[in-house]
C-alpha cells in the first residue's frame, strides 16, 4: 500500500508500486541487498545451530565438513568406555548428535513439562480472565469502573519484576520445586483481561439479551455465547502466552531447583551447557534444535496469526 | 445465580489473584527492603534506608547501573531504528518482502536461552565460526583497516570475555533478538497510514521520499513509536537469559554486564540476601513503571497529527 515510501525517485515509484511489470531499478536492488544481509545475519545462529547438530565432534573443532559434515562414522569414547569393542561403537554423527540428546538428559521429559506447564497456564488464564471481561464489560455493577481502573493499573506491573517477593511468598507456604509454582504467578493475566474486555465491548447487547430471553444462565453466556465470539482474540492470545512461556528461562530457574523431574526445555537446555565438554557440542546443539524447533515450525505454518499474537500487545 | 449478583462470581476470582500475585509482592518486597530479611532466618532486622544507600552508593551497583542502562541504551535506539528501517525497506520492495519479514521475525520466536548458548559457540575464540571467519578476510583489503589489521596479527577479540567487548556483544545480541519485534508493529502501522496523504503531501510539494517520509510516515507513526520505544525499553531492562548463560557467576569480566535482573537473581537467590534483592526490585519497578505511565501520558496527549 505503501509501496512508496522510502523511494527516492517519485516517477520511478509509480510503475513499480503495482508489481506486475518487473523491472530492473538500482534502488530496488540496492534494497535487496540490505535486507539480504540483514537476513544473512538474522540466520546465523539458526545456520550454526542446525549445522552442528549434524556433525561429528572432530568436525565441529576443525571447523570442516561444510553444513552436513561428511557424515563419517567415528568412535564413540563413552562406549568404549563401557567395555564395548571399537567396532561396535562406531556411530553415524547425525545419529550420535541426536540420540546423545534424548538420553543423556530426559529431554522428553522436559519437553512433557513444557507443555503442561503451558497449556495449564493457559487454561486457568482464560477461565480467570473471561468472566472477568465479561463482568467488566456487559454487566453493570457499582465498583466497575475501579476494577477496570485496577486493572489498568496491574498492566504496569512486570511479573518478571516481583519474581522475588513472589518467590519468597512461594516458599513460605512450601510451593517451590513444584508445577504449582511453575504456573500459579501467571494464572492472572491482566493483559488478557484488558484485551478480551476491549473486544467484548464490540459485541452487541441484543445477542446477551435474546440469550437472557432464552432463559440462558449468565454463566452459560459466557461460555457459549461469548466465547465462540472471541475465538480469533483467543486463538491471538494464546499464540502469545504459549510462546512467551515455553521460552521463558528466569522464573523457572528462580523457582526450579536442582529437582530434573521438573525442568522445562530451557532449563534443561541449561543444566546440558553446564557439564558440556567437547564431545557434547553435537548432541547440545541438537537439544536446542529440538527445543526450538515446536514454535519455529508452528510459526512458518500460520505466520499471520504467530504475528498477530505476538504483537497483540501492541493493540491499545 | 441471579444477575445482580454474577458479577462477584465472574470478577471475584481475577480480583483476588491481582491483589495477591500483583499488589502484596511490591508492598512485601518494599517491606523487605528496609530489612536484613534471609530465608530461613527470621530474625530479620529493621536497617532503615541501608540497602538502599548501598544500592546507590557502593561501586557494584554503580556497575550494575551503567552495564543496565548501556544495554537499555545501546538496544533500544538499534531495535526501534532496525525495525522502522526493515518495516519501510519490507514495504516499498515490489517483490520477497514477506520471506524477509519472516526471516527477521524468527529470532522473536526461538527460545532466547537456546540462540544464546548457539551464540556462544558461533563466538568462541577457536572453534567459533565468527573469529574463523574473520581469520579468512586477513591479507586482504580489510587490513587497511587497522583493527582488523591488529586482530590478524594478535587475535581478532575474546567477544565474550574480553571487558571492553562483553556488554557490547551482549547488547548486539539483545538488538539481533528484538528488531524483528519492532518491525512488525512498524508495519502494521505503515499499513494503517491512508494512501491519500502520500498524493495530498505530493500536490504540496513533497517531491523526494524523504519529504514524504518526513511530512507523513514519521508523524503518522507516531503512536506506533512510543509504544515501540516503551514496550523495547521494558524489554531490555528485564534482559537476563543471555547475561546468566554466558556468565553464571558474577555477572562477567570486570561485572561489565552485572543487569539488574541478574542482579537480583545473584544477590537474593543465590546468595540469600532478600534485603537488598527486595531494595533492588523496588528501583526496578520504579524505573518500568514510570516508563509506563510516560508513554500513557504521550498516548493520551495524542502524539499523533491526526
Amino acid at each position: 500500500m505503501t509501496d512508496a515510501v522510502l523511494d527516492n525517485t517519485p516517477s520511478l515509484a509509480k510503475p513499480s508500486s503495482d508489481g506486475s511489470v518487473f523491472r530492473f531499478s538500482t534502488t530496488e536492488a540496492m534494497k535487496h541487498a540490505v535486507l539480504i544481509v540483514g537476513a544473512l545475519i538474522v540466520l546465523l545462529p539458526f545456520y550454526v545451530m542446525v549445522s552442528y547438530s549434524l556433525k561429528a565432534p572432530s568436525e565441529i573443532m576443525t571447523q570442516t565438513g561444510g553444513f552436513f559434515g561428511t557424515q563419517e562414522l567415528f568412535r564413540d569414547d563413552f562406549c568404549i568406555k563401557l567395555g564395548n569393542a571399537a567396532e561396535d561403537c562406531m556411530v553415524r554423527p547425525i545419529i550420535y548428535n541426536y540420540t546423545t540428546a534424548f538420553e543423556k538428559a530426559p529431554l522428553l521429559r522436559y519437553m512433557l513439562n513444557g507443555v503442561i506447564v503451558t497449556f495449564s497456564i493457559f487454561i486457568i488464564q482464560v477461565i480467570v480472565a473471561l468472566p472477568c471481561a465479561y463482568a467488566l464489560s456487559k454487566l453493570r455493577w457499582w465498583g466497575r469502573e475501579t476494577v477496570f481502573a485496577l486493572v489498568l493499573f496491574c498492566l504496569l506491573i512486570p511479573v518478571h519484576a516481583i519474581a522475588l517477593p513472589l518467590y519468597i511468598m512461594l516458599s513460605k507456604v512450601g510451593l517451590t520445586n513444584s508445577y504449582a509454582a511453575l504456573i500459579i504467578p501467571w494464572t492472572i493475566s491482566v493483559f488478557g483481561i484488558f484485551l478480551m474486555r476491549q473486544f467484548f465491548m464490540t459485541v452487541p447487547d441484543d445477542l446477551i439479551d435474546a440469550a437472557r430471553m432464552d432463559g440462558m444462565s449468565e454463566y452459560s453466556i459466557i461460555w457459549n455465547v461469548m466465547l465462540p465470539t472471541a475465538i480469533p482474540a483467543l486463538l491471538a492470545f494464546a499464540i502469545f502466552s504459549v510462546v512467551a512461556h515455553w521460552n521463558d528461562y528466569f522464573w523457572p530457574r528462580i523457582v526450579i531447583t536442582g529437582n530434573r523431574d521438573l525442568f522445562t526445555p530451557p532449563l534443561g537446555l541449561r543444566e546440558f551447557k553446564g557439564d558440556a565438554d567437547g564431545d557434547n557440542f553435537g548432541p547440545m546443539m541438537a537439544t536446542a534444535v529440538v527445543i526450538v524447533t515446536p514454535l519455529i515450525v508452528a510459526f512458518l505454518i500460520a505466520q499471520r496469526r504467530f504475528i498477530e499474537g505476538i504483537t497483540l500487545s501492541g493493540m491499545k | 445465580m441471579s444477575p445482580s449478583r454474577a458479577h462477584i462470581w465472574f470478577a471475584g476470582p481475577a480480583i483476588l489473584l491481582m491483589f495477591v500475585i500483583l499488589i502484596l509482592p511490591i508492598f512485601i518486597a518494599a517491606g523487605l527492603s528496609f530489612t536484613n530479611y534471609s530465608l530461613g532466618n527470621d530474625g530479620a532486622q529493621f536497617v532503615g534506608f541501608q540497602n538502599y544507600e548501598r544500592i546507590f552508593t557502593r561501586s557494584t551497583y554503580e556497575k550494575m547501573f551503567i552495564a543496565t542502562f548501556t544495554y537499555v541504551g545501546v538496544v533500544v535506539p538499534l531495535t526501534v531504528g532496525l525495525g522502522l528501517g526493515a518495516a519501510l525497506l519490507i514495504n516499498s520492495v515490489t517483490r520477497f518482502g514477506d520471506i524477509y519479514k519472516t526471516i527477521y521475525f524468527l529470532p522473536v520466536m526461538a527460545a532466547l536461552l537456546a540462540m544464546a548458548i548457539v551464540w556462544e559457540f558461533a563466538l568462541h575464540p577457536t572453534i567459533g565460526i565468527i573469529n574463523a571467519t574473520l581469520t579468512r578476510g586477513c591479507g586482504t583489503f580489510l587490513e587497511n583497516w587497522s583493527w582488523y589489521a591488529q586482530g590478524c596479527e594478535r587475535t581478532f577479540p575474546l567477544w565474550l570475555t574480553d571487558r571492553d567487548y562483553a556488554i557490547w556483544t551482549v547488547s548486539f545480541i539483545g538488538v539481533w533478538q528484538g528488531f524483528g519485534f519492532n518491525m512488525v508493529l512498524y508495519l502494521a502501522g505503515l499499513t494503517s497510514i491512508p494512501r491519500e496523504l502520500y498524493h495530498a503531501a505530493e500536490m504540496d510539494g513533497a517531491k523526494s521520499g524523504w519529504d514524504r517520509f518526513r511530512l507523513v510516515t514519521w508523524p503518522m507513526l507516531g503512536p506506533t513509536t512510543v509504544f515501540v520505544v516503551t514496550i523495547s525499553c521494558i524489554r531490555s531492562f528485564q534482559v537476563f537469559d543471555t547475561v546468566e548463560a554466558f556468565y553464571p557467576q558474577g555477572g562477567g569480566p570486570g561485572k561489565s554486564v552485572f543487569v539488574m535482573m541478574f542482579a537480583i537473581y545473584e544477590k537474593a537467590i543465590q546468595q540469600n540476601l532478600m534485603g537488598i534483592g527486595a531494595a533492588i526490585t523496588v528501583v526496578f519497578l520504579g524505573f518500568v513503571m514510570m516508563l509506563t505511565l510516560i508513554q500513557r501520558w504521550l498516548v493520551e496527549r495524542r502524539v499523533h497529527y491526526t
